[in-house]
């Protein structure tokens, strides 16, 4: 981009230190390999200096020259060959410091942002989403390269060079010092108008550009629909506004800023100052008031100053642009982490009280953030251990909330959850894990062997313990239909089995844990129906003889259930068995109603399909 | 990892600047290549004209110092501020091209070809490519490539062009210390060569270790909830470290292959230099120079030096400029499907597929095989079978998403490759097991089933689909933008609006495809109400898992490894013995199922 340019580092508006503080800067970014990234500074800034040292001993070989044409000025002419060499080698390593400096940065930030999301609440994980975090990890890690690597060493030269270049001038000859100061003063000078409305153009290319994104993600994903419904032409109008929106904006930039950034350009451009010095020299020189090798040292170095510009100007614009990476990593830097007890010895094991209930919820309340209303409200119920609990209700009543606190997706409000006695954050979580499983909706499966799957409960266990976990969990006979049986890698995320597949690898998961407390989030929500009968036999394996607290949609599923809770609006509204509360003709009786009356529905249905539907499944 | 390890081939190094120019002058379109062209030879001319003027700083230099005479050294200082002013000049010219809009101008008409394309390729081709890919493909390829060529190019042709012609220059004064400057040039060349495939080779071996540390992270962060329940965390968490740490080796090393061509070029330019400065300084010892044109010569040499030694890194960015370029030309040039002729519009629509076989074009085993089946108008049409089996491949080739590569699909006896593509979509209804909206308004969303509906008929699509009441329940009624709160929306509320968004559109086909899989049981029994409102005298294609709802269907076809193994009525299904009453009998296994046993 042509027009962006901030130069006043230290304008009233950035120092001020509220401000300051509040906006992500990239330097401090830096901390984990500030002094490779400064030595790497040190090491261009000696190069920026090694090679004015260069023009200055080229000066004197000419100035030699011009006294004894006769004699080599070897002196000064090896010191600029020397010097030459030392900035080039200089520049190599300032450049190879930066480079192995941001790529150990990227992966400290990295490991760091891994270890940081191990210890937070599995809520923050959730809310921000697994590929908004895993795309903080690797891109916008990424993204800061360019500015650690590149930009680092480029900073010192543009600091160091204009800096001392007039230093020398001052000393060569003030005159010609100040035509390049002058110049160099009018191209400022328009830089600063081109960058007038630079914050606010900057934030509307910033909006203009990510709604064009927006439009092609949605462009490209809804295409299946929107080619169905018309062909693409609301949505493709829409990308066509997104994209009209952008060249209004891009377009304005240039009527406003255009000018005075081309012009600015030319003016800092080497070309003008050289010109200009020269000229202003040849005056001075028929004047005999300039020597002939002061006229050239200043030739030499006097574009230096106005060439540092553009530098900077790239250099402003990469921060700008490293700046959200930065604030996002920081973000996550920054997530609270779960409270863990620092009393308990992590490794001992908790001795829980037999007399006490398996699990139990004491008057908890629970807001999702300080500004929410509670999901959940002073909610109380006790699971004895072996019995089997339901949570059920309309969706977003609270009851998946439930079953999530318990594993501390999140921590509760107020109130406490205790397990066998002891309240849940007074346990490290490897204490809480000792004692409960959970089998989620969404089976996740890592790019591994079926067998190290399987494992993942239990990494000790024998090829037996997982092979008995697996038939338990009726996946044994499909497990070895497949290629290499166990050994068989299952693709990323699994990608390679069906849904009932992969569920039934949970459930040998869970299986394998043997843990006496089963938390059962939506596992019964089938996303392979064709498996059903197979992924119920697995469940009813798992079950047996554990304290299952489980969350179902399919209500026919619990009424067998020792109690069941009904959620309404986050708090519990009725609780009983299945016959007491159809009786009570409450919520669930409703549920229940609704629930019956969708099974027996059928697609253009009549009432002899009707009549077929209820009598035939339920034979 | 399934990371894609057949990279295509890629064209080596042969490409030249003529072959950037073209597909430059391709990408921003017959309207802007001529200006793009006026734009591109200005800035050559600016570049050689800034390395003349350069070049006049010796005689001039020689003027003011060997016989001091003014009035000369005033001649060739006007040449020489006219040279650089006529070189601004040109620049300034050339320039315009960005800064009068026109390249922004031209990068807003291909974003808009480029849609245009995305509507009419294949689907089966667009679905293989990710939206992030498609994105970065519009909006970041047509940005980084388009906006800042000239920027580039101008970078590239004042590091070769102006020294080139500096050395030109000097040569017509002094022939000697021209020649050797110019001798540099035939050096750089053949590194250049042999730097580009090389820059590739890296781009590429790191590009994969980048995508393999992606995916990790991915599953890391996705099984985060597993790893912690089963107290792996760490543990995992110490393989990604591993990954990191791996991918930093390969960075360094990457580093280290990359810059070397870099340093070789840099370390010749700048020997080059110095061995030609010492032999300007052996001609003055011997006599045959004068040290004011040496010193001249030592003007125009170090501001030549680091344009010249640093080139190599602005051929990088031409590099990756090229690869974007050819990935849009690439997508430009995907095919749309054929349309046959006569072109014909069907006058009844039942549907037909005769001896269909289709295999998806990255796959080597059919995925329909054979088929055949005849969808009276207005029936019922039920789909089941195992996940994979066909089902969902078969909607997709009504909707032609594809073709055949054998057989015909038909509606009302017409070949769809005869029906005009953007029609054939009018006849079509799908309601989908996942639902997308629009990141627009409810009444958008809905309407968009028919653009040019009342507000009226809107509202009776909305009412006949059980829509009225949470939609009126929402902040801003129907101006309330999905976009914001669509999460907002149940799983039912979201279906019930693409139900009436079908609706309205009243097509007289109607494809189901797991519409009430992913609801709560609340929400089904109004999605139910609504799809009884949808399919009233309609042909309809439904995708059932659970077989109880089809039992009304007038004709149920059993898929199976994508060919069809049993039809029928549901009564005459279930009475034989077969692959339907076996699952019949599961399912109903399955219902009687409850957490005691």
């Amino acid at each position: 981009m042509a027009v962006d340019t901030d130069l006043n580092e230290d304008s009233p508006e950035n120092s001020a230190p509220p401000i300051r503080k509040k906006r992500a800067s990239p330097w401090r970014i830096l901390k984990p390999v500030q002094t490779q990234i400064k030595l790497a500074m040190a090491i261009s800034a000696g190069s920026a200096l090694f090679g004015l040292a260069v023009m200055l001993q080229l000066m004197m070989v000419i100035q030699h020259l011009l006294a004894h044409p006769e004699t080599v000025p070897w002196l000064w002419f090896i010191g600029a060959a020397i010097c030459t060499v030392a900035a080039y080698v200089a520049r190599l390593g300032a450049f190879n410091q930066a480079h192995y400096a941001a790529f150990r940065l990227e992966r400290i930030l990295r490991i760091g942002l891994a270890e940081r999301l191990a210890r937070v609440s599995l809520g923050y994980v959730e809310t921000q989403g697994a590929g908004a975090l895993a795309k903080v990890i690797h891109d916008d890690v990424k993204a800061l390269h360019v500015f650690v690597a590149d930009s680092t060493p480029l900073y010192a030269r543009a600091y160091v060079t204009p800096v001392v270049t007039l230093g020398l001038l001052i000393i060569l000859d003030w005159r010609l010092a100040l035509v390049a100061l002058l110049i160099l003063a009018l191209g400022y000078s328009i830089l600063t108008r081109a960058q007038k409305q630079r914050r606010d153009m900057v934030r509307k290319y910033n909006t203009a550009r990510e709604k064009v994104s927006a439009a092609v993600v949605e462009y490209v994903q809804a295409m299946p629909v929107v080619r169905n419904f018309d062909s693409g032409k609301t949505s493709f109008g829409r990308y066509q506004d997104a994209l009209d929106g952008y060249l209004t904006v891009m377009l304005d930039w240039y009527r406003a800023a255009g000018f005075p950034a081309r012009f600015s350009w030319l003016v800092l451009s080497p070309m003008p100052t050289l010109t200009l010095v020269l000229g202003t020299g040849l005056w001075l020189t028929s004047l005999d008031d300039l020597s002939v090798s002061r006229w050239l040292g200043v030739l030499l170095i006097c574009t230096g100053m106005a060439e540092a510009m553009m530098p900077m100007m790239m250099l402003r614009h990469m921060i700008e642009k490293v700046t959200l990476s930065v604030i996002r990593i920081e973000e996550i830097m920054n997530a609270p982490e779960l409270q863990h007890p620092s009393t308990v010895e992590p490794q001992s094991r908790l001795g829980l009280d037999p007399s006490a209930p398996a699990l139990q919820f004491d008057n908890v309340t629970f807001s999702y953030g300080a500004d929410l209303d509670p999901a959940l409200r002073d909610i109380s119920f006790s699971v004895p251990e072996g019995s089997v609990t339901a949570l059920v209700g309309p969706s977003g009543a609270g009851k998946t909330t439930v079953a999530r606190l318990i594993p501390r997706f999140w921590d509760v409000t107020s109130g406490r959850i205790m397990l066998g006695g002891h309240d849940i954050r007074d346990m490290t979580s490897d204490q809480l894990m000792e004692q409960v499983a959970f089998v989620f909706q969404e089976s996740f499966l890592f790019a591994d062997s079926i067998a190290e799957n399987i494992r993942i409960g239990n990494p000790e266990a024998s090829d037996e313990a997982v092979i008995a976990a697996a038939t338990a969990a009726q996946a044994h006979d499909f497990i070895c239909d497949l290629p290499q049986g166990y050994d068989t890698p299952v693709g990323e995320r699994g990608v390679f089995l069906s849904g009932g597949q992969r569920q039934r690898i949970s459930i040998a998961r869970a299986l394998l844990q043997s843990r006496p407390i089963l938390v059962l989030d939506e596992a019964t929500a089938f996303s392979d129906p064709e498996n059903e009968a197979e992924l119920i036999a697995a469940l009813s394996a798992l079950m047996k003889g554990r304290t299952v607290i489980m969350v179902a949609h399919r209500l026919a599923t619990i009424r067998d259930a020792d109690q069941i809770l009904v959620f309404d609006k986050g708090q519990i509204s009725e609780r009983g068995d299945h016959d007491d509360l159809v009786a009570k003709q409450g919520i669930y009786a409703r549920l229940w109603n609704n629930y019956e009356q969708a099974q027996n529905w059928s697609l253009g249905g009549t009432d002899a399909d009707r009549t077929i539907a209820q009598e035939e499944p339920a034979q | 990892m399934t990371t894609e390890t057949n990279t295509p081939p890629r064209k080596q190094s042969a490409t030249s600047f003529l072959t950037t120019f073209r597909q430059l002058a391709q990408s921003v379109g017959p309207e802007a290549a001529p200006g793009l062209r006026r734009s591109l030879a200005g800035l050559i001319l600016a570049a050689a004209l800034q390395g003349f003027g350069l070049a006049v700083i010796a005689p001039l230099f020689t003027a003011a110092i060997v016989n001091p005479d003014i009035g000369h050294a005033l001649y060739w200082f006007g040449l020489m501020a006219a040279l650089m002013a006529a070189a601004s000049a040109l620049r300034w010219f050339a320039q315009g091209f960005d800064f009068d809009g026109r390249m922004v101008r031209a990068t807003w008409r291909l974003r808009g070809q480029l849609g245009a394309k995305l509507r009419e390729i294949p689907l089966e081709q667009l679905q293989n490519k990710r939206a992030g890919e498609l994105n970065s493909m519009v909006l970041g390829n047509v940005d980084e490539n388009l906006l800042y060529a000239l920027t580039v190019l101008n970078l590239l042709f004042t590091a070769i062009v102006t020294p080139f012609c500096a050395a030109l220059g000097i040569a017509l004064f002094d022939w000697r210390m021209g020649l050797l400057l110019l001798l540099i040039f035939p050096t750089i060349v053949p590194l250049y060569r042999w730097r580009r495939p090389a820059l590739g080779r890296g781009k590429r071996i790191l590009g994969q270790a980048h995508q393999d540390a992606s995916a990790d992270v991915l599953e890391y962060t996705q099984g985060l909830a597993i790893l912690r329940a089963a107290g792996r965390a760490g543990e995992k968490a110490e393989r990604l470290s591993q990954t990191f740490h791996k991918l930093e080796a390969i960075q360094a090393f990457g580093h280290r292959k990359g810059a070397k061509p870099n340093i070789i070029v840099a370390s010749i330019v700048e020997l080059g230099l110095v061995i030609v400065l010492g032999i300007g300084v052996w001609l003055v010892v011997s006599g045959s120079l004068h040290p004011a044109t040496l010193a001249a010569i030592f003007v125009i040499v170090v501001r030549l030096s680091e344009p010249l030694s640093t080139f190599i890194l602005y051929t990088a960015m031409l590099e990756v400029m090229e690869a974007a370029l050819e990935r849009i030309g690439a997508l430009m040039a995907t095919k749309p499907l054929q349309q046959s002729h006569p072109m014909q519009m069907p006058s009844e629509f039942s549907i037909q597929f005769d001896n269909v076989d289709f295999a998806y074009a990255q796959s080597d085993t059919t995925a329909i095989s054979n088929f055949n089946a005849d969808l009276p108008e207005h029936s019922l049409t039920a789909l089941v079978g195992p996940s994979g089996c066909g089902k969902t491949t078969l909607t997709r080739l009504l909707l032609r998403h594809f073709d055949p590569q054998q057989g015909s699909v038909k509606i009302g006896g017409v070949d769809l490759r005869n029906i005009p593509a953007d029609q054939l979509n009018s006849l079509l209804s799908v309601v989908f097991q996942d639902v997308y909206l629009l990141n627009d308004s409810v009444l958008a969303n809905i309407r968009m089933g028919r653009p040019e509906a009342s507000d009226e008929e809107v509202r009776a699509a909305a009412r006949a689909a059980q829509c009225l009441d949470f939609i009126e329940r929402l902040p801003d009624g129907w101006q309330t933008p999905l976009g914001e709160i669509g999460g907002r929306l149940s799983g039912g509320e979201r279906q019930r609006i693409s139900i009436a968004r079908a609706l309205l559109k009243d097509a007289p086909i109607i494809i189901l495809d797991e519409p009430t899989a992913a609801l709560d049981t609340e929400s089904e029994l109004a999605v139910q109400r609504a799809l009884d409102a949808l399919i009233a005298s309609k042909t309809v294609i439904v995708i059932a898992h659970r077989l109880s709802t089809i039992v009304g269907a007038d004709q149920i076809l059993v898929i199976e490894d994508g060919s069809l193994v049993q039809s029928g009525k549901h009564t005459d299904l279930h009475a034989e013995t077969g692959r339907y009453a076996r699952m019949w009998a599961a399912q109903g296994a399955v219902k009687k199922w409850s957490v005691a046993q």
